[in-house]
């Protein structure tokens, strides 16, 4: 110890003991002044991540220093000198994002250190709804719980425990499973507004692999997307910009192609060479005209597409619905550039198609992905280099098939008394990212106890009855099982950077805590104390050690490659996307989109996400809806104009914005803001447009079909000075000089 | 041999994701404005993606640039500081020294890319958003300008570590926030006087361009154009 910390240590403690002599006992004190052993004052530790934020599971590298923290231990308030995460990167090892990370993953930390965390267990004391809590000891709140599934078990009701989390797959979701299962409860139910499960159902059917693709881009010469922003927000954004970077400049005198279907430019068309504005719903169409050039021309062997072809009603006589002027018709994609990009496809090998985002959302989506996989097969794209592959997985533990969110909300409504009598929730706000049609709000409030593991009050959270409040990402056990984007199966996990600021407890302790209190024990009972020791033991020793090295573990897995099933099914006819709303009354498409800050909303609370300016209109803090210019002449709205967006099922208020991108026929709005209560950053602010989806449905896999809404737009008044834009940028595209 | 630290953009790898922008804020305590600040056009983004719009629906293209302080070697904003607080390293850094600000603004106005930001406030962050604060970044005070700094403060750290280790920089042993976040590899950072430097070899490289040459600044910065396909 220097000079300098001795003389700051005993004036701090001279005061603090005269404020201690008329507290508590002084080993109690003495807590605040014994720093962490491996702190080094002004020395960076690099500690290994994981990053929350969405399934792509990557792998984050955390800077930690030494830092003094106001707090409050063993019930009292002092000054704690502890490490503290400074920044994160990605890490520079981790097979996923391979040492970079997207503007969300950079902004993560701000959930560890948001002024609105919830810091200790929370008990309802108002009225449902009310956001009126008291705090309540965790001995206490844990015992409540526990004594709600004791009254569920001891009435034999042990099926009135439900459970809903966000998706992808994890030890944590895995524990969550077993403890349901363990306790006679059905499986849990995942949620996700933007749910790529007609795509895994597609390539289920197509290839043998109920997954998302995992997209090798840097060695691809031609890629075609059907509305997929791969740079953006689906699937595993980091990977894949990583390789489309290697794709455009990674190799000397190839420049690899990339053309982009879609009828709002996203930010991924926005990098496009070609971008294509199509009709809605008609992208498979596309797919299947595409296909029939290559196969009329003879220019890859039809038997390519082997079983992905089989399912397409009309293959085995060469697609002959699929003229080019026949999809022209459809598509409104002219028959000359069917035929060159058609032409195009083949030539350049390897050549690739992909499909993600709003086609999926459609009532003919699987239609729609098993056309694009279709055209992939007879590329020749398909488990080949620059093409799709499926990233081996490890047998999931738990395999119980779960009932959508959707069905279970509507039995809750249906059936007196509730069939589900204790709700968890653990990661998921299904309050805000459901159609009004589905009235998720109402049937939570149907449930008689409800429990929120959420660190923050939001539009669900604020509807519970105990509110459990997880640690951050940041100071607990955390993994992730990548879906996709790397060629080998791994986990993503990693201990506490540091530890915790609050009264906080990991969600997956307190389920194990739970367990362990229950009057009638689990039969198995769980074998972990924590759930480090259940990471462990599905570890294994090795593994263990490598992971808890660098952040990431390789597991071992039967094949190098994902496992194929071989289950046949019929052909799937082509099928027309059914918009809900009268075209003479709601003429315009409605295009919801995953915002590039805050995906569906969930990151709406963070307050450099919010700042952080839209890279298609640069606004901050808002809400808007793009709209094509000529419509907006047409109509009289001028850009900032305040509009009402009316579908057959609801109404918003919002922003005009007005966008060259954007067909004149269709509006899109990004999803993420119009909280109800989110933290004083993101609550009341702007509006979302998923309230006012129809509730459609994609109909084999029962996912909502959130781009088959049509809407009508009315002028309200002038800007109300909600839009935000940022103001610093030149103002035109400067013309530069050689270097 | 001194360094001359330079930047290449790659506009053909970068997809406008803004990754360097929160990266940016995350490395050097750049306050949040707010929204009513914001409106009033006092965002503070040290690093910004521009985007242009070219033609209509739906022939509509959108190109993207991050744009940051280019470093000048001529910066119109170092002569018209009264104080000298706006000034140029050995190094070819154009530098800011907060202490000596006295917040003219002269220099902002003679910036030609938009870049330096004023304190018309003294930054707050909500308790315990602090606690992330960057201990290597000083915090800017009312009535400072403030700019893009080349993460100043990691090019000490490493020129510290690697004098104390007695050896070379290795080149892209050096990132800043933003190159070290970007997914897509857009943001290239080196030392211009080593000739075999992958920013000196990118910089010789057929699509560099610097922004608004014409005006005789001598950007440090260069940017790849976007390649148009075949």
């Amino acid at each position: 110890m220097d000079r300098r910390s001795f003389i700051k240590l005993t004036a701090v403690t001279g005061t603090t003991a005269t404020l201690a002599s008329c507290s508590s006992a002084p080993e109690n004190q003495l807590i605040r002044f014994v720093p962490d052993e491996d702190l080094t004052p002004g020395i960076a530790e690099m500690k290994p991540g994981v990053c929350p934020l969405c399934d792509a599971g990557c792998g984050t590298t955390v800077r930690v220093m030494q830092g003094d923290v106001e707090t409050a231990r063993n019930g009292q308030a002092g000054v704690v000198t502890m490490s503290l995460a400074k920044k994160l990167e990605g890490n520079a090892t981790h097979p996923v994002n391979q040492g970079t990370l997207c503007p969300r993953g950079q902004a993560a930390i701000q959930i560890t250190y948001h002024p609105d965390r919830i810091t200790q267990p929370l008990k309802r004391r108002g009225a449902r709804g009310s956001g009126d809590f008291q705090p309540i000891t965790w001995d206490a709140a844990i015992a409540e719980l526990a004594g709600h599934l004791d009254a569920l078990s001891a009435s034999g009701a042990q099926a009135a425990l439900a459970a809903w989390t966000r998706p992808g797959a994890s030890a944590r979701q895995d524990l969550t499973a077993v403890f349901l299962e363990r306790f006679g409860a059905p499986a849990p139910t995942s949620y996700e507004v933007f749910s790529d499960d007609v795509l895994r159902r597609a390539n289920l059917m197509s290839f043998g692999h109920e997954q998302v693709p995992t997209l090798d881009l840097s060695a691809s010469r031609y890629l075609i997307s059907f509305g997929a922003d791969f740079l953006g927000t689906w699937n595993s954004p980091v990977a894949q910009a990583a390789a489309y970077g290697r794709m455009r400049q990674g190799h000397a005198g190839v420049r690899g192609a990339f053309v982009q279907v879609e009828s709002r430019m996203s930010l991924t068309g926005a990098s496009a060479d070609e971008w294509v504005a199509i009709r809605p719903g008609t992208e498979g169409v596309l797919a299947l005209g595409l296909a029939h050039v290559i196969l009329s021309n003879k220019l890859r062997p039809a038997d390519g597409a082997a079983r992905a072809g089989a399912l397409i009603d009309g293959w085995s006589g060469g697609l002959a619905a699929y003229t080019p002027e026949a999809v022209e018709k459809q598509t409104g994609v002219s028959a000359a550039r069917i035929n060159r990009l058609g032409r195009e496809l083949a030539e350049q090998r390897p050549a690739l198609a992909i499909i993600g985002g709003a086609p999926l959302a459609q009532t003919n989506g699987l239609f729609q992905a098993l056309a694009v996989n279709t055209l992939n097969a007879l590329l020749g794209s398909v488990e080949a280099p620059g093409g799709v592959a499926f990233m081996p997985q490890t047998t999931a533990t738990n395999a119980r098939p779960a009932r959508p969110l959707r069905t279970v909300a509507a039995d809750i409504l249906a059936a007196n008394p509730s069939p589900v009598q204790v709700l968890l929730v653990d990661g998921v706000n299904p309050v805000f990212t459901t159609p009004a049609g589905w009235r998720v709000k109402d049937a939570v409030l149907k449930v008689p106890y409800v429990v929120s593991f959420g660190s923050f009050i939001d539009d669900t959270s604020v509807l519970a009855d105990l509110i459990l409040p997880d640690h951050s990402f940041l100071e607990a056990w955390t993994d992730a099982r990548p879906e996709s984007g790397a060629g080998i199966a791994l986990t993503t996990v990693a201990g506490p950077a540091m530890k915790p600021l609050h009264q906080t407890r990991s969600t997956p302790d307190v389920l194990l805590d739970v367990a362990r209190k229950l009057k009638k024990p689990f039969k198995p009972e769980l074998p972990w104390q924590t759930f480090d020791q259940m990471l462990q033991a599905a570890l294994g020793d090795d593994n263990w050690a490598t992971a808890t090295k660098q952040g990431w573990v390789a597991l071992k897995t039967e094949t190098k490659k994902s496992e194929v099933r071989t289950q046949k099914y019929d052909a799937v006819k082509a099928a027309d996307a059914q918009f809900d709303g009268d075209p003479a009354q709601y003429p315009f498409y409605f295009l919801p989109y995953a915002s590039q800050a805050f995906l569906d909303g969930s990151l709406a609370h963070l307050p450099w996400l919010q700042e952080m300016p839209d890279p298609i209109t640069t606004a901050m803090w808002s809400s808007w809806v793009e709209i094509n210019p000529q419509t907006a002449a047409r109509l009289g709205i001028a850009d900032g104009d305040v509009v009402d967006i009316a579908s057959g099922h609801g109404t918003v208020r919002t922003a005009a914005l007005l966008s060259p991108g954007i067909a004149p026929d269709t509006l899109a709005m990004p999803a993420g803001q119009g909280h109800e209560t989110f933290t004083r950053y993101a609550s009341g602010r702007g509006a979302n447009p998923v309230k006012v989806l129809a509730p459609s449905l994609e109909p084999t896999t029962g996912t909502l079909a959130w781009a088959a809404t049509r809407v009508k737009i009315s002028r309200v008044g002038g800007p109300d000075g909600h839009l935000v834009l940022f103001a610093g940028s030149l103002r035109d595209e400067p013309v530069a000089g050689r270097g | 041999m001194a360094h001359r630290w330079g930047m290449v953009v790659d506009l053909d790898r970068c997809t406008g994701c803004e990754a360097c922008v929160v990266a940016c804020h995350a490395e050097n305590n750049i306050p949040t404005a707010g929204e009513a600040e914001a409106a009033r056009g006092r965002a503070m983004h040290w690093l910004r993606v521009e985007r242009y719009w070219e033609g209509e629906f739906p022939d509509a293209r959108l190109k993207f640039r991050p744009v940051l302080c280019q470093q000048c070697d001529a910066a119109p904003c170092e002569p018209v500081c009264p104080t000298y607080a706006s000034h140029h390293t050995e190094e070819g850094l154009n530098a800011q020294v907060y202490n000596r600000c006295i917040g003219t603004r002269y220099c902002a106005n003679a910036c030609s890319y938009n870049v330096r930001f004023f304190n018309f406030f003294n930054p707050t962050w909500d308790k315990p958003l602090h606690l992330q604060l960057n201990p290597d970044v000083s915090v800017r005070e009312v009535g400072v300008m403030e700019k893009c700094t080349f993460c100043v403060q990691r090019i000490k750290a490493t020129e510290q570590l690697v004098k104390a280790e007695t050896r070379e920089m290795k080149d892209g042993e050096l990132k800043p926030a933003c190159a070290q976040s970007c997914p897509a590899t857009a943001i290239v950072f080196g030392d211009r006087n080593d000739p075999e430097s992958q920013v000196s070899r990118m910089w010789r490289a057929g699509r560099a361009e610097r922004l608004l040459e014409e005006l005789g600044t001598q950007p440090n910065i260069v940017y790849l154009k976007r390649q148009a396909q075949a």
